[in-house]
């Protein structure tokens, strides 16, 4: 029974033992590209780096939704103020 | 770099020191691109990211405060947030292209064993990103930066004990899937 059991563990640390193996050869260190590390470098250096908002915007989804707002926005007004040149309208003809 | 000249630096990059903040660039933009790039799968994106961990990082640093975790910690938050909103935007895509994937060749290798080998390669690599973002983290930490249990620990904020624990689990779970795999081939 003891030996069975020795079997069963020996072989279920071999498999993590060969599981580990593929996994270093898998996840190896990647270099970046030279001009890529010397470009952000150089943006930090001269401070011509996105600022928070920027790097937001850089979102498209929020870009997206910024324009709608400003659509609805720009309808909003439209539709108020022909409304009130309307109303304004009315009472004087009254 | 001794860990009292990095505290320095980062006391001087804090108050607005630019260079200072180049030189913790330059110390830790491979660990961030690595990092991100096995997170994310492509150079393009990790590129992209990256430079984002680092913008991110200038801007918020005269807020950074030293809790006793290393300064490579703080980034590796800012990026797992940042590769987190990535997979949000990405969430209808239900594959991550492996196709820039930086092949590993095996020596005397035949087109269809290398085929294979990649094949595989992807494979595991698939699995690896099916896993919780802590363990891939882990994984990363591990085989890409060869950190030991007590660094790893101090990054992620554990006790190096439960960094050896989730280290044998996440081995466990990657073998289960793996053994899953091969037998649904």
């Amino acid at each position: 029974m003891n030996s069975k059991m020795k079997q069963f563990a020996d072989a279920s640390r071999e498999k993590i033992s060969a599981l580990e193996n593929r996994l270093s050869g898998v996840l190896q260190p990647i270099k970046p590209r030279k001009e890529f590390v010397h470009g952000v470098a150089h943006r930090i250096q001269t401070g011509t780096h996105a600022t928070f908002f920027m790097d937001r915007i850089a979102n498209w989804h929020l870009l997206a939704m910024l324009i709608a707002g400003l659509v609805s926005l720009a309808v909003f007004l439209a539709v108020a103020g022909r409304a009130m040149v309307n109303l304004l309208g009315k009472k004087r003809t009254a | 770099m001794p860990e009292s000249e990095e505290q320095d630096i980062l006391l001087h990059a804090s108050q607005g020191d630019l260079d200072a903040f180049g030189v913790l660039y330059g110390k830790y933009v491979e660990r961030i691109f690595n990092y991100v790039y096995y997170r994310t799968g492509n150079v393009h994106d990790a590129e992209d990211l990256t430079a984002r961990v680092f913008f991110r990082a200038l801007h918020h640093i005269q807020t950074y405060t030293d809790r006793g975790v290393p300064f490579s910690a703080w980034l590796y938050r800012i990026a797992h947030n940042l590769v987190a909103n990535w997979h949000r935007d990405r969430s209808r895509h239900q594959e991550i292209p492996l196709s820039d994937a930086p092949t590993i060749h095996y020596k005397g290798d035949l087109p269809e064993m290398a085929l294979m080998h990649t094949q595989e390669k992807d494979a595991l690599l698939r699995l690896i990103r099916h896993l919780p973002s802590e363990r891939q983290h882990l994984l990363i930490l591990k085989f890409v930066e060869h950190m030991s249990n007590a660094e790893i620990g101090e990054t992620m904020s554990r006790s190096e004990g439960a960094v050896k624990s989730l280290y044998h689990r996440t081995l466990l779970a990657l073998r289960e899937e793996l053994d899953d795999l091969e037998l649904e081939e």
